[in-house]
């Protein structure tokens, strides 16, 4: 890594820091920045309801949004570099569709089949499991399809497929449930940071550690997929362990963050590219600890934003990410060529 | 230093081959390209594979890089047959240079060639400096030191073709095979590309194996052909024995077209002129040219033909003509068919 790229990396990560408290401190109830430095130094808040906001709201969300903002984008990563597709994201091979469709079921298919398929909605715990469970019954059909089909191109085909199916019974649940579930529904798609509690957070943690490490065994494999498939294999790289490892990988990151808080959009899709703007390259060893980076900045910004003072609720996170992230893929495309590297 | 491993005698190649069957497997289906191939490739040595579109030269290729393993028979790399090396083992004997477009633009030229140190590399990829020194030096052998941290999207056609050689060189494997490297060159590049290759052969002891098109450069370069035709197995040698024996002909399927045997240029068969031309050379050579592509011309009788200045002096039964330049010859030629037909 050369100079000026450890300095970009910096740069993020101070970015990263000053953002985070910037991100603690501010919300409905405004912490200042003072007392959230004196209470890191030990110093207890002046009033007990700031400790109250911050520990139980506030630093599990900024961790939340840190292992979301790492596990998107490095999924993102994985599927550009390995489906050599600039729009490929995390959620190409229906992961997202199918963590829709389990919480679909548990919110909805009550009134749409009149009878309670999956445990009690309002539970967070089971909207967790529902989402869990879509999200590896798709994970599982894909496996089945890598197994049968050999080229990548046509398992980016059948992955969309997938999601337009689950998709589409999702539309078929909606369009028979009632007003209240199906808003329930509509609210958990759009995405939420905040109801992960300190319990919850282990899981994810947990789950976020598992996803990573198949990915970091593969940086090498990853750079040699820049040359292609062909080259990849004339190099010594095992094409289809390396399929498994994304597939794995992926499917572990994009599951678990979404069962925990909804499909967030657009992070895994414009991450990388920032990335690659940022630090002009391409080589994974690089990029992985920087995509990883730029991923917590973005989703950081984005989520101080949702919850910027004078406003009594947070907006849902969708809305800020997309709102932010459809420009920046606009103003990308207009200024580079992605021939050049996809 | 040599790799014990990889010593061979003389005698045998170092890539070789009995009675090979190639094609490759879909599903329950066989596609069967080629059979009865034989061969043996050495080392310091440039051979060009050549050959009409569709009749198995990628096949070839596939089964000695072991991506399509042939059906029927073994492709031995040095010492081991190729199906019982692991992949990491197959990298270090054979890197390849493909026509697939690559995806790197944003890679500086030496972050492209460190690419070919994959094989030698622990999981993290991180360089040590017998991996620096080697990335050095297949620069330096392929003078593109100085492009060193360009992107490669800023390169020339020409020069990305030597860096991908470059990344393959890195590789330090003894066998080098390239697909159509000189493809998309223009005509000083593809001399120079395949020089290069022909010194490298040479230089750093390497088993290379080229597909081309380009005749007239494998001609010049390689140290052996091997000629690929749909009806019969690989035929084999230095391109100067096949173009005495013929052999060179089973490139051009048909009866249309040959190989000129003085020249080694593509031509078609025709009959000859009916018509004398007289004068030095090369002007009827160049005339004959102009001639045969405008076969619906009634020729004069005899045509001479003199330099400094050029002019040419053409016998009609009747009457004489003189022209400065074969166009304007031709075009006389064509008035007077034009004529002809009114009257």
């Amino acid at each position: 890594m050369n100079k000026f790229r450890s300095q970009r990396l910096v740069i993020v990560l101070l970015l990263c820091g000053i953002l985070w408290l910037v991100n603690l401190s501010l919300g409905s109830v405004q912490i200042p920045l003072k007392s959230l430095l004196e209470r890191i130094a030990g110093n207890p808040f002046p009033h007990s309801s700031w400790e109250i906001i911050l520990m139980e709201y506030r630093l599990p969300k900024s961790l939340t949004v840190l292992l979301a903002g790492i596990g998107l984008s490095l999924s993102g990563l994985q599927m550009q570099t390995f489906f050599r597709n600039p729009l490929a994201g995390p959620y190409v091979l229906g992961i997202s569709s199918g963590a829709g469709l389990g919480v679909a079921l548990l919110t909805m298919a009550g009134t749409a089949f009149g009878i309670q398929v999956l445990g009690n909605p309002g539970n967070s715990w089971s909207l967790v499991g529902a989402a869990s469970a879509g999200a590896m019954g798709v994970l599982i059909l894909m496996g089945l399809a890598a197994w049968k089909v050999k080229d990548s191109m046509t398992l980016l085909i059948v992955g969309l497929m997938f999601g337009s199916a689950t998709s589409s019974v999702i539309t078929l649940l909606a369009y028979f449930s009632a007003a209240e579930e199906l808003k329930l529904f509509t609210i958990w798609s759009m995405g939420n940071l905040g109801n992960t509690g300190w319990e919850d957070l282990g899981y994810l943690a947990g789950a976020v550690v598992l996803g990573l490490i198949p990915a970091l065994f593969a940086i090498k494999s990853y750079n040699a997929m820049l040359l292609g498939e062909t080259y990849a294999m004339s190099m010594g790289i095992n094409f289809q362990k390396l399929r498994w490892t994304m597939i794995l990988s992926t499917g572990i990151l994009t599951g678990s963050i979404t069962a925990f808080c909804g499909p967030i959009a657009f992070i895994g899709i414009a991450v990388p590219h920032l990335a690659r703007l940022l630090f002009r390259t391409q080589s994974h060893s690089i990029l992985f600890p920087a995509t990883a980076g730029v991923g917590v900045l973005i989703l950081l910004a984005c989520d101080t934003i949702s919850q910027l003072p004078g406003m009594a609720t947070s907006l849902p996170i969708n809305a800020v990410t997309t709102a932010f992230g459809a420009p920046l893929i606009i103003w990308m495309i207009m200024k580079r060529s992605f021939s050049e590297e996809f | 230093m040599e790799n014990p491993e990889n010593r061979q005698s003389d005698k045998e190649g170092f890539v070789r081959a009995n009675d090979l069957e190639l094609g490759y497997r879909s599903g329950a289906k066989t596609h069967r390209v080629a059979s009865g191939v034989s061969f043996s490739l050495f080392r310091k040595e440039l051979t060009c594979l050549m050959g009409p579109n569709g009749v198995g030269k990628s096949t070839l290729l596939k089964a000695i890089m072991h991506q399509h393993p042939p059906l029927k028979g073994e492709v031995w790399l040095g010492n081991s047959p190729a199906s019982h090396l692991s992949e990491k083992e197959r990298a270090k004997r054979v890197a390849v240079v493909l026509t697939e477009k690559i995806a790197t633009g944003l890679l500086t030229v030496r972050d492209l060639v460190a690419l070919g140190r994959i094989p030698h590399t622990g999981w993290w990829g991180q360089l040590n400096p017998v991996d620096q020194a080697k990335i050095n030096e297949v620069m330096e052998l392929t003078s593109i030191s100085q492009l060193a941290h360009k992107n490669v999207s800023a390169l020339s056609d020409g020069q990305r073709q030597t860096a991908l050689i470059a990344r393959a060189l890195a590789q330090d494997s003894p066998i080098m095979v390239l697909d159509e490297p000189t493809a998309h060159l223009d005509l000083s590049n593809r001399f120079e590309i395949m020089y290069l290759l022909r010194d490298l052969a040479r230089k750093a002891s390497k088993a290379i194996l080229v597909v081309t098109h380009d005749l007239e450069v494998a001609l010049e370069t390689a140290d052996k052909l091997w000629l690929m035709d749909a009806r019969q197995p690989l035929l084999t040698g230095s391109p100067e024995d096949l173009m005495i024996s013929g052999g060179i002909q089973r490139l051009l399927p048909g009866k249309k077209w040959r190989v000129d045997a003085v020249t080694g240029k593509i031509i078609r068969n025709t009959a000859p002129l009916p018509c004398k031309i007289e004068g030095p050379e090369p002007l009827v050579s160049w005339v004959k040219n102009a001639l045969r592509k405008n076969p619906e011309l009634n020729l004069p009788d005899t045509i001479f033909l003199s330099e400094n200045p050029f002019s040419i002096k053409a016998t009609f039964s009747q009457n004489q003509h003189r022209f400065d330049s074969i166009s304007e010859m031709i075009r006389f030629l064509q008035e007077r068919l034009k004529q002809k037909i009114s009257f």
